[in-house]
């Protein structure tokens, strides 16, 4: 039977067999963390003989896809709420999170500021097309609330949103393809598609809030002590120096620099009037 | 009032052949004003199209064969549950890809879905579960397809055949499959175009891997994920040639009455 279901598949060009487990790790990746990650995945390979398989996706989707498969060995989200939540589902042992690059806020233009947006408070000018990520969904655009909030922008820049982005990614994507004038993102979108996206930064003080990329160890994970060991080498100057190469921001005091106020990750409740001003309704 | 409605049978093909080649133009031109953060390995390419090529060739095959039977028994017998059968079969059609994809991945949870994971080696984020993911996607659109071929097949060559000696398997075989044949093939083209541009289902089951579970569409989504877009747009531009070129060859090969 199993001879004949090989035949099967061997036959449409798909080979039966697979690694043994121990000998290769499950990580579910958010896809911005790509270009370092698979720098990071092939030099553990090259140091310990582990084969390192990367899932990427959105952080929500790929937390659902390790939930629903009850497989994968490390989880790796693109900003620390996720992380909370999968802690929260019992999805990542409590505890095992390590910090591996601060998101720094900023706003984001295509390529040559076309809309000649000079700063945040410029977000408020009637006409501006701006894009955030949602901020029910995405902590990005959670955080970007929180920006205006603290800047005394919202009321003025909230009917100047016209689209959300569905995750960090898909909000940098607005910038990146000129479907907005601005938009509120991370410093390190620049980064990503310097060709097609400029970086404004904030002043220090208009900071309130930073994010973190972290990454913990799966409950599902087979061999948690090797999971251990891996999420070791991305926090170690080998990691890190993948990420900096990438334009995270890797250190601490580097990232608080740029916001020395701020506090780091955590969560910020939307304001009660916040769908009445989105609507454009008087709050 | 002929040349009125000639002009609008004429003006609407038009229009909409216009609105497609639009969208080209728009890729072309974005392709030649922007170049990309980091331009697509030519391994890379290859391997997703090759992936692409043996993945949607493997479940459209498979989909196709195995709707045969079924669109056969829908098609030409009456029996007590048919509509409930029939809308059962219906469901891959009305749900979305990445519904079907979840519900793949609490299957291969279940104990049923390990034993066939421990007979045929792994499915879930494996080669395989791309296949299973667009044979899914597919297999009710195959079936909905033959059924509207056998349908159109008069049953009196079927009956003839019968008072002429020749059993049911023959029948099939010999009168209802030839005469069947464009539309079979018509069903596998499109079945093929469906399975090739799969995303949701295959993202969910397979998972997106570089190059090991990276189909056209994954690098496409990966790369807007990396809000690199001209690599993106240059992934959207193979798969867009390769689909073409491939439908246009199918096209010519069965002559042209597809």
């Amino acid at each position: 039977m199993r001879l004949s279901a090989c035949a099967v598949l061997a036959a449409v060009g798909i080979a039966c067999g697979g690694e043994p487990a121990s000998e290769r790790l499950l990580v579910f990746c958010g896809a911005a963390s790509k270009p370092p990650m698979e720098r990071i995945a092939r030099e553990y390979e090259a140091d310990t003989g582990v084969a390192v398989e990367l899932v990427f996706g959105g952080s929500g989707t790929l937390l659902s896809q390790m939930a629903l498969a009850e497989r994968g060995d490390v989880y790796l989200p693109g900003s620390p709420d996720f992380m909370e939540l999968a802690v929260e589902r019992g999805q990542v042992i409590p505890g095992s999170e390590r910090v591996v690059a601060y998101l720094v806020p900023a706003l984001i233009v295509p390529e040559g500021n076309p809309a000649g947006v000079a700063g945040l408070d410029d977000l408020g000018r009637a006409g501006l097309r701006v894009g955030i990520g949602n901020p029910e969904t995405v902590c990005l655009g959670l955080y970007g609330v929180e920006l205006l909030a603290h800047n005394g922008l919202l009321e003025a820049a909230l009917p100047n949103v016209v689209t959300f982005g569905a995750s960090c990614s898909r909000t940098a994507d607005l910038a990146a393809m000129g479907s907005v004038d601005v938009i509120l993102g991370w410093r390190v979108f620049e980064a990503w598609n310097p060709a097609r996206m400029d970086a404004l930064a904030l002043e220090p003080s208009q900071v309130p809030r930073i994010a973190t990329i972290p990454v913990g160890i799966s409950t599902h994970a087979r061999d948690p002590e090797a999971a251990r060991r891996f999420i070791a080498f991305v926090a170690s100057e080998a990691g890190q120096a993948a990420y900096r190469d990438a334009g995270y921001l890797t250190d601490r005091e580097a990232a608080l620099a740029l916001a020395p106020d701020a506090s780091i990750g955590g969560r910020y409740a939307l304001p009660d009037d916040y769908l009445q001003r989105l609507a454009g309704g008087a709050p | 009032m002929n040349r009125l409605f000639q002009a609008v049978v004429v003006g609407t093909t038009a229009l909409l052949a216009l609105a497609m080649l639009a969208l080209v133009g728009g890729l072309v031109v974005e392709l030649a004003r922007h170049s990309a953060v980091q331009p697509p390995d030519l391994r890379e390419v290859l391997f997703a199209v090759k992936l692409s090529l043996g993945t949607a060739t493997a479940s459209s095959l498979l989909a196709t064969v195995i709707a045969l039977p079924v669109a056969y028994l829908l098609s030409r017998h009456q029996f007590r549950g048919k509509v409930l059968l029939d809308t059962l079969l219906d469901l891959p059609i009305v749900l979305s890809p990445i519904a079907l994809g979840a519900l793949l991945l609490v299957f291969f949870r279940t104990a049923p879905g390990q034993a066939i994971e421990a007979l045929v080696g792994p499915i879930v984020f494996d080669v395989r579960g791309i296949v299973l993911a667009q044979f899914v996607v597919v297999v009710g659109l195959a079936i909905r397809l033959l059924v509207a071929t056998f349908d159109g097949i008069d049953p009196e060559y079927e009956q003839l055949a019968r008072t002429l000696g020749y059993d049911r398997v023959r029948v099939f075989q010999r009168v209802l499959l030839p005469m069947a044949g464009p539309g079979v093939v018509a069903t596998l083209m499109l079945v093929w175009g469906r399975a090739i541009g799969e995303f949701g289902a295959t993202m969910m089951l397979a998972g997106a891997t570089t190059m090991k579970t990276e189909t056209l569409p994954v690098a496409i989504h990966l790369n807007f994920e990396a809000a690199d877009i001209t690599s993106a747009m240059i992934f959207i531009a193979v798969l867009l040639v390769l689909s073409f070129g491939v439908l246009v060859a199918v096209r010519r090969l069965h002559g042209r009455g597809l």
